[in-house]
């Protein structure tokens, strides 16, 4: 029992990597958040908590998904501007929704071929579609307005039993990214390419009969429709399209992903583990945002734990 | 199509850097659209415009060819534009702020290569994340505001010409030759091509993989405040949004001029003219009406197409 505890704690031997310890840091901030303010522990301020955490958290786990296999997706965040500015197009929803799905998916498409059958590195590819999709989103909506369907406001506003909406989004979302990781042959390939590339072994998973071109082409489609899910998510939120309300997503995504343990050379990694990272995040903001400090203090302190949590991980590769 | 890339006039055609053929494609385009824009004041200026660009593109290409990336010039532009102009040293001497800038920009750099070459994360998180947290102290020292102007004598000295051609884009010219040799001639310069072209094989030959690779950033870092500098000059007042987009155009020119990631088959004037594409881009996106968003794409899609043409050609035997 000590010893399996130990193993969570450190991250030692499992392929689910280091997630107990954010899990510590997670329940410490909200202990000083109870006792420093008295606003934080009150049912209305966590329920905005998951409400404000949950496009981090459902962009986090497609950034998961990609990142298992030695990936990168730096698009996510413009995938997510782009989604809101396509759902304020004054359509009508049944034709914009399944319009924002198809569009991501045809943009990981894109990430995914580029990457597979034009040997393009990853993080090259994804900063390419970045400034394309962002480009096409501002050309679309230059500045913010417009107004989202109904239906996604609704979807993001009521309460069910006097539980807002949001925390079932939480719940639908994180059953379907386990059914994918764990309850899947799919999550099980994810693995195992990703396992194999951090390794040094690219061709380890396809010598098993595991075809990577096409497992890691989907991984881009299915992490570009996660991104889309968050942005349906905040153009409910915001009830309009705004061209930069995915900026600098992609980088907090990377965040709370290598803050839930997961190693970014691929293959070492956890959904819980990233559902934590992205709740800490979500907690730092909440607190920074009650102690009053500047936004502009926030970004940097952003960036701070990013090169922290990513400079702790060690890796064999030197470079990009 | 394999056959037709394994053809020799199909892969010397390919050996070429891309920015070549993109340069003469844009200078005919604008021939074609505005004949009369093509004299040598007039292209002075538009090209006098990008040398900042110029000079970080000189750095990006030296970490590029031992496989890393530098995404932080946007935040050391920033930096040391607010140290010139935010008025933090009164009194300040030209040299004084010379100083200050290589310091700042040489510091950053053995910052990144540390972090990059000892500690081993992924350049592109470290460099971003660092612009990040410069950005973020900037605008927050300046609370958002634009701090005040810059010494009189940096816009001057960007204003001179020397023999009809605007001093900026000389100097430019000095430094991409400097470089060049550097690349070319020195032990470094080997060390540098060594460890791009294989990483392991440099490492069991007796090249210290290591300090080449802080090495490289460090003289980006330094590359990257020379570019500040010159920026600062150029626009002759404190900014907080000036040379955000610079690191990326600096990348997308790089690739352009056929050095991308370990590989450096368009030495320096390779991406020098990748910049230069650069700026009659601007011209030609200008003149064509093409505004801002339409940048942004046209950045993408250079990046892409360019980084798809070497992925091609590295698959052919």
């Amino acid at each position: 029992m000590y010893h399996s505890l130990f193993n969570i704690l450190s991250g030692r031997n499992t392929r689910q990597g280091l997630w107990g310890l954010p899990l510590l840091v997670a329940l410490l901030i909200s202990l000083w958040l109870t006792v420093e303010t008295t606003q934080f522990a009150t049912a209305e301020n966590l329920f905005n908590l998951v409400a404000q955490a949950m496009p981090l958290i459902i962009a986090a786990l497609g950034q998961l998904i990609v990142v298992l296999i030695g990936g990168l997706d730096l698009s996510v965040g413009s995938v997510i501007s782009f989604t809101t500015a396509v759902l304020a197009l004054d359509q009508p929803a049944i034709v914009l929704i399944p319009a924002v799905f198809l569009l991501a998916a045809f943009i990981g498409l894109i990430n995914g071929l580029a990457i597979t059958s034009f040997n393009v590195h990853p993080i090259i590819a994804t900063l390419s579609t970045q400034y394309i999709v962002l480009g096409i989103t501002r050309i679309l909506r230059p500045v913010s307005g417009g107004s989202v369907p109904e239906i996604v406001i609704a979807a993001v506003s009521g309460s069910f039993l006097g539980i807002p909406y949001p925390v079932f989004w939480g719940i639908v979302v994180i059953l379907v990214g386990w059914k994918l990781l764990y309850g899947s042959r799919y999550g099980l390939h994810l693995f195992a390419i990703g396992g194999g590339i951090a390794s040094g072994a690219e061709s380890a998973a396809r010598n098993f009969g595991v075809s990577d071109r096409r497992n890691i082409i989907l991984a881009y489609v299915v992490c570009s429709c996660f991104a889309a899910v968050a942005g349906v998510f905040l153009a409910g939120r915001i009830v309009s399209g705004d061209p930069n309300v995915g900026l600098l997503f992609e980088l907090d995504t990377v965040t709370a992903v290598a803050l839930g343990g997961t190693q970014l050379s691929g293959g070492i990694g956890s959904l819980h583990g990233t559902v934590i990272g992205a709740l800490v995040m979500a907690l730092l903001a909440n607190g920074m945002n009650l102690a009053n400090v500047s936004p502009f203090v926030q970004t940097a302190i952003k960036g701070g734990i990013l090169l922290a949590v990513v400079g702790l991980q060690s890796r064999k590769k030197m470079g990009l | 199509m394999a056959a037709v890339l394994a053809s020799p006039i199909a892969r010397g055609l390919l050996r070429i850097p891309p920015s070549y053929f993109v340069f003469i494609v844009l200078l005919a385009t604008l021939w074609i659209a505005r004949p009369n824009m093509l004299n040598l004041n007039i292209m002075g200026i538009f090209i006098r415009q990008i040398v900042p660009l110029g000079i970080l593109v000189l750095g990006q290409l030296v970490v590029m060819r031992v496989k890393s990336i530098d995404l932080s010039g946007g935040g050391i532009i920033l930096l040391i534009n607010y140290f010139i102009s935010s008025g933090s040293f009164p009194g300040a001497s030209m040299p004084f702020f010379v100083v200050l800038a290589l310091a700042t920009g040489l510091v950053i750099g053995l910052f990144n290569g540390f972090m990059i070459g000892n500690r081993r994360v992924s350049a592109v998180i470290v460099t971003l994340a660092v612009s990040i947290i410069l950005v973020g102290l900037v605008q927050f020292l300046s609370s958002g505001n634009p701090p005040g102007d810059v010494p009189k004598l940096f816009n001057d000295l960007y204003n001179t010409k020397f023999l009809s051609v605007p001093t900026p884009v000389l100097f430019w010219i000095l430094l991409t030759a400097a470089v060049s040799l550097l690349l070319s001639q020195t032990v470094f310069g080997r060390y540098v091509a060594s460890v791009g072209e294989n990483a392991e094989a440099a490492h069991f030959s007796g090249v210290p993989v290591q300090r080449t690779v802080i090495l490289a950033h460090a003289l980006a870092g330094l590359i990257a405040a020379i570019a500040a500098l010159v920026q600062t000059g150029s626009i002759a007042v404190g900014s907080v949004r000036v040379g955000l987009d610079l690191p990326i155009l600096a990348v997308a020119a790089t690739i352009l001029g056929g050095v991308v990631f370990g590989r450096g088959d368009g030495g320096v004037w390779g991406p020098f003219f990748g910049a230069l594409c650069f700026a009659l881009l601007f011209v030609v996106m200008t003149v064509l009406g093409i505004d801002e968003p339409g940048k942004l794409i046209a950045q993408g899609v250079i990046i892409l197409g360019a980084a798809i043409f070497y992925g091609v050609r590295v698959r052919t035997p």
